[in-house]
């Protein structure tokens, strides 16, 4: 495949097109993206992919902007995936990530790309995963998956790279209530950031507010120790603890093996996510348009069969 | 019969004949609502004007609340200040022009500065290769401000600058211009706009973040006051705000929180409020709504008062605002262009009838590119007429005491009050900048005006009604902007090469420490000046303190596509776009941009955020960018088209730019580029040369955009 080869020696436009590939719902390009991604995925770099997520406002393209100035400056070579939430119901959407970023775009060791969320919650948009896979095969040092942290899409997102940052402002302590328990479990680090000004002192609060929460959370031997960190993206403080840190956790969980299983695991979910979504929509495919099963729910309806046999039925229908 | 019951059998009867003549069940049906929310009436009665809020009715001119004026006299004594903003490219031709002015009988000058200087980069600055000369003059050093004013007495002559970002060094080197001409510093008159709130908030021009620009303000009022006595010190403007598309309350309102928040931030350096509020001075819009615009500066003075009198100022000049105006630039349009000069006519009558102390007309071909001598001719006569041949200037205030000028000027104070108290809840303006809240809103009205335009809604005659058949082709001003930054260079070099770079440097790092220790900063920054710094030098010596500004505002959604729910128009376009994504599996993206320093951005927005309810992806790109930066942003994100909104005349260097830059990265690229904004017909043959796919000027309907766009996309797609 043409593309492939020119993913694979960084050609920016390509990589741009086979992202729009995979992204797309058009059943050819789908066929394309499938034998795309078998084939790069054969070709891995070395890319750490890391994902930011957080609720809005907290500037967390802020911090990428800055955080990935301090990482261009030292010549890594960056990859950026923002999944945008804004979105219309019914129109288009508007991604603004970029207007944060505008330093960081400049540069050439950066890759910037925009999705628009089409309404999943902010969580991770549909070919994200492939994305990244395209990105490592390009050969970037660290892919950035930026998501919006709406409730549940931080398991989504988290299930997509080797280490979780979550990022919350000062005086965040309302939504701690709400992360204590599923948050903690899937992010790494905690940044706290807006560490400057008048927001200084609330700013180290919410830190401590993080410890202290997570004291609570009874860590395995093997597990890497979450980390709470303060920095602020206008003053640039911090970023190269962020960076020590993410580099000191990859460094424990390749040594612990807990890098490869993370991997591992992630693999075998997408297999048996991809499972489930051939079999749904084949089933919608063949199910859906049945019109034995428009006759059959009349039939529930009126009493004559239970639900239980019409799935049954369905079920053997399919598999056979 | 009492004469009360006289008047409500007069009303009743007339209320019956008005509904007998249209032909309706009420006058309420005739209700209209202004875009301030106003509901105007057909007829306003005496009744009307009791108990009013603000308004003092019978309230003498030169007497508080002064809705009738600063002065009692008004333009009996002495007529409006006709003051003509100009700027050409260099420093030569503008002191060539300005000088002629002044001949011709012109009391003041106006400087308009190109887009470099605003914002802080010299003209050999590679980031600002496209806009060197444009919309103004490029001044990079005391040399050139020497140029400016060569042979015009700065102790004889007022002269008012239009600067924000780049204050310090432009206020410097307006002072070390006048001591190199033996003039001292307590003998220069004039005004210097330094408004960095607006900039904000609209218009982009700001070099540093809200804070540390809020002080540059501050130390700026501080030395004025103590050295310039006859200096103002600041010209708080809603003007831009109007062109942003702020109805007249948000201009109002956030123009006159501005004025507190400049208050503020001068007291704070401990001065009195009489000591530097005499030399604070005002810079509102005039747009067409003619009334509207008249209330608005009646209750812009009313309330001021107000605003002056809790801060505790005693000196009527304190309690007085002050203002120049201007006629408005968005209200021109491209499409009958000679149109303009009767729009201008009644918008300037406007500003006369509401008790402008200046005034400023723009030019018929402003919608289409700088003005020319001829159209520049026409706009100062505009203002000759009013004053010789109307009468206007006979009596002072003559609509006062009518029940419909009484009433909606309180209705504009009114609800503008309330704006004022939501923003002073807010914590002040600097806050509520920095939350983005004014910009939300003036890009939410204006969106809303966009709308109402596209619809039909509001007619702009010569645009959607009553089209000229026949369109009149005007010559226009050409700018070679190659020429002007060559010759700039070579002065830059020549500065370089002969200054004492000890000094210099000496005077730059002090200037950088009082960044960092709350010196006033004027002092220092004179000093540098007169050591030959560049503007540039100046503004990078405090970015290494401050930092640059860069803006983040997104835009509004859903405000547009509100207004068409049910329009057939749109939900063709929207039916076509929807068939796209069928076809291609995913939506037409579209990468909506400006490049260069040009930071006017209320075309982008409209069209980004009506795009993107019509049913677009709109990649919104940062401001600033270079055609480089626009190249890459749009490859990665694979687009579709690209829309280039260009109101600075920048079009020439930067588009073509852009193109090659496209084709650098991704030689086979099907990407459709198509500008908007101000862009004179006689390049449209260029641009269509360098392969742009479509150029939509100043008027131009947004869905008809988009279903061409649309068009463009679909077939590239096809080939």
């Amino acid at each position: 495949m043409e593309l492939v080869k020119k993913v694979l020696n960084n050609d920016r436009a390509s990589i741009a097109k086979a992202i729009t590939l995979v992204e797309s719902s058009n059943p050819k390009d789908k066929e394309e993206s499938k034998q795309l991604i078998s084939s790069l995925i054969n070709h891995p770099g070395h890319s750490i992919r890391v994902g930011f997520s957080g609720p809005p406002g907290v500037g967390k393209s802020t911090f990428i902007e800055s955080f990935g100035t301090y990482l261009v400056n030292k010549n890594y070579k960056l990859a950026i995936l923002a999944i945008d939430p804004s979105s219309n119901i019914t129109g288009g959407s508007i991604l603004g990530d970029k207007t944060r970023m505008s330093e960081i775009s400049k540069s050439q060791n950066t890759f910037i790309r925009s999705t628009p969320s089409k309404g999943s919650l902010g969580g991770v948009s549909y070919g994200t995963r492939e994305a990244s896979i395209i990105l490592d095969a390009a050969g970037y040092d660290f892919i950035f998956i930026e998501t919006v942290g709406v409730g549940q899409s931080e398991t989504m997102a988290a299930n997509l790279v080797d280490i979780f940052t979550l990022i919350v402002g000062p005086g965040s302590g309302d939504e701690l209530q709400g992360i204590k328990k599923g948050i903690t479990e899937y992010a790494d680090i905690f940044i706290v950031n807006k560490n400057d000004g008048d927001l200084k002192l609330q700013a180290s609060k919410t830190a401590s507010d993080y410890k202290s929460a997570l004291s609570f959370y009874s860590k395995q031997d093997n597990q890497a120790a979450k980390e709470v960190l303060l920095v602020s993206s206008i003053e640039k403080q911090g970023m190269d603890t962020v960076i020590d840190t993410i580099n000191e956790i990859i460094k424990f969980n390749k040594l612990n093996k807990i890098f490869d299983l993370r991997r591992e695991n992630q693999l075998s979910y997408w297999i048996k996510e991809e499972i489930r979504n051939q079999i749904q929509s084949k089933l919608d495919l063949e199910v859906g348009n049945d019109t034995e099963l428009f006759d059959m729910t009349k039939a529930v309806i009126k009493g004559e069969i239970s639900i239980y046999d019409v799935s049954d039925h369905f079920l053997y229908k399919f598999l056979k | 019969m009492d004469k009360k019951n006289n008047k409500n059998d007069q009303l009743t009867d007339w209320k019956k004949k008005f509904e007998a003549e249209t032909k309706t069940s009420s006058a309420d049906d005739f209700l209209i609502n202004t875009d301030e929310d106003i509901g105007i009436k057909p007829l306003y009665i005496e009744d009307d004007i009791k108990n009013l809020n603000f308004v003092d009715v019978g309230s003498f001119p030169g007497h508080n609340p002064y809705t009738r004026g600063p002065k009692a006299s008004m333009y009996i004594n002495r007529p409006w200040t006709i003051r003509q903003y100009a700027g050409f490219s260099t420093a030569e031709e503008s002191n060539n022009f300005y000088r002629k002015n002044l001949e011709a009988g012109q009391k003041g000058l106006s400087v308009a500065f190109d887009l470099p200087t605003h914002r802080g980069y010299d003209s050999d600055d590679e980031i600002v290769m496209g806009d060197v000369g444009k919309a103004g003059v490029a001044i990079d050093s005391v040399e050139d401000m020497k140029i400016l004013f060569d042979g015009i007495p700065l102790d004889q002559m007022s002269v008012s600058m239009t600067m924000n970002g780049a204050v310090l060094p432009i206020l410097a080197s307006f002072i070390v211009a006048g001591e190199e001409q033996g003039v001292a510093v307590k003998d220069l008159s004039g005004t210097i706009q330094n408004d960095i709130l607006k900039e904000f908030m609209v218009r982009n021009t700001y070099i540093y973040p809200p804070d540390p620009s809020m002080r540059i303000v501050a130390d700026i009022i501080e030395y004025t006051s103590k050295e310039m006595p006859k200096f103002n010190s600041i010209s708080i403007s809603g003007y831009h705000m109007q062109e942003a598309g702020a109805d007249n309350v948000l201009e109002l309102a956030y123009t006159l929180a501005d004025g507190i928040e400049y208050v503020r931030a001068a007291l704070s350096k401990g001065l009195e409020i009489d000591d530097f509020a005499p030399r604070l001075s005002f810079f509102f819009a005039i747009g067409t709504d003619f009334f509207m615009e008249i209330a608005k500066l009646r209750a812009a003075r009313t309330l001021w008062y107000k605003i002056m009198k809790d801060f505790g100022a005693k000196n009527e000049k304190s309690l007085t605002l002050r203002t120049h105006c201007q006629t408005s630039g968005v209200s021109l349009t491209e499409k009958d262009p000679y149109n303009n000069i009767v729009r201008t006519s009644y918008e300037a009558l406007s500003a006369v009838l509401g008790g402008t102390q200046s005034l400023h007309t723009n030019s018929f071909d402003e919608a289409i590119a700088l003005p020319t001598e001829f159209s520049a001719r026409i706009a100062r006569n505009t203002q000759l007429i009013l004053q010789n041949e109307t009468g206007v200037t006979n009596t002072v205030d003559p609509l006062a005491g009518s029940y419909f000028i009484e009433k909606i000027t309180d209705e504009v104070a009114s609800k503008a009050w309330e704006i004022i108290q939501e923003v002073e809840e807010l914590g002040g303006m600097t806050k509520a900048v920095n939350a983005g809240i004014p910009k939300l809103k003036i890009e939410e009205s204006a969106t809303k005006k966009q709308a109402k335009i596209d619809s039909g809604d509001r007619v702009v005659v010569g645009v959607n009604k009553f089209q000229n058949p026949k369109e009149p082709k005007i010559d226009v001003l050409v700018i070679d902007n190659e020429k002007v930054r060559e010759d700039q260079i070579k002065k830059i070099n020549l500065l370089k090469g002969s200054r004492d770079n000890k000094k210099l440097e000496k005077s730059l790092n002090e200037l950088t420490e009082d960044a960092k220790n709350g010196n006033n900063l004027l002092y220092s920054t004179v000093k540098a000046i007169k050591n030959r710094a560049t503007i540039g030098e100046v503004s990078k010596a405090l970015e290494d303190v401050f930092g640059r500004h860069y803006a983040t505002s997104v835009g509004v959604s859903g405000v547009y596509g509100k207004y068409f729910e049910g329009n057939k128009e749109f939900m063709h376009v929207t039916k076509k776009i929807q068939d796209f994504e069928k076809s291609y599996g995913r939506r037409p993206r579209v990468l909506v941009v400006k490049m260069g320093q040009d930071g006017h951005d209320r075309g982008a927005k409209i069209v980004a955020t009506s795009f993107a309810d019509i049913g677009f992806d709109i990649d919104m790109g940062p401001l600033f960018q270079s055609p480089k930066d626009v190249a890459k942003d749009a490859v990665e994100n694979d687009v579709h088209a690209i829309g280039v909104s260009t109101l600075a005349a920048g079009h020439k260097t930067l588009v073509p730019e852009l193109m090659n830059s496209l084709k650098e990265l991704d030689p086979k690229n099907k990407i459709i580029v198509f500008v908007g904004g101000i862009i004179p017909e006689q390049d449209y043959d260029f641009l269509y040369e360098k392969n742009i796919s479509a150029i939509f000027g100043p008027g131009s309907n947004i869905i008809e955009s988009a279903e061409k766009v649309i068009e463009l996309i679909s077939d590239k797609n096809n080939q």
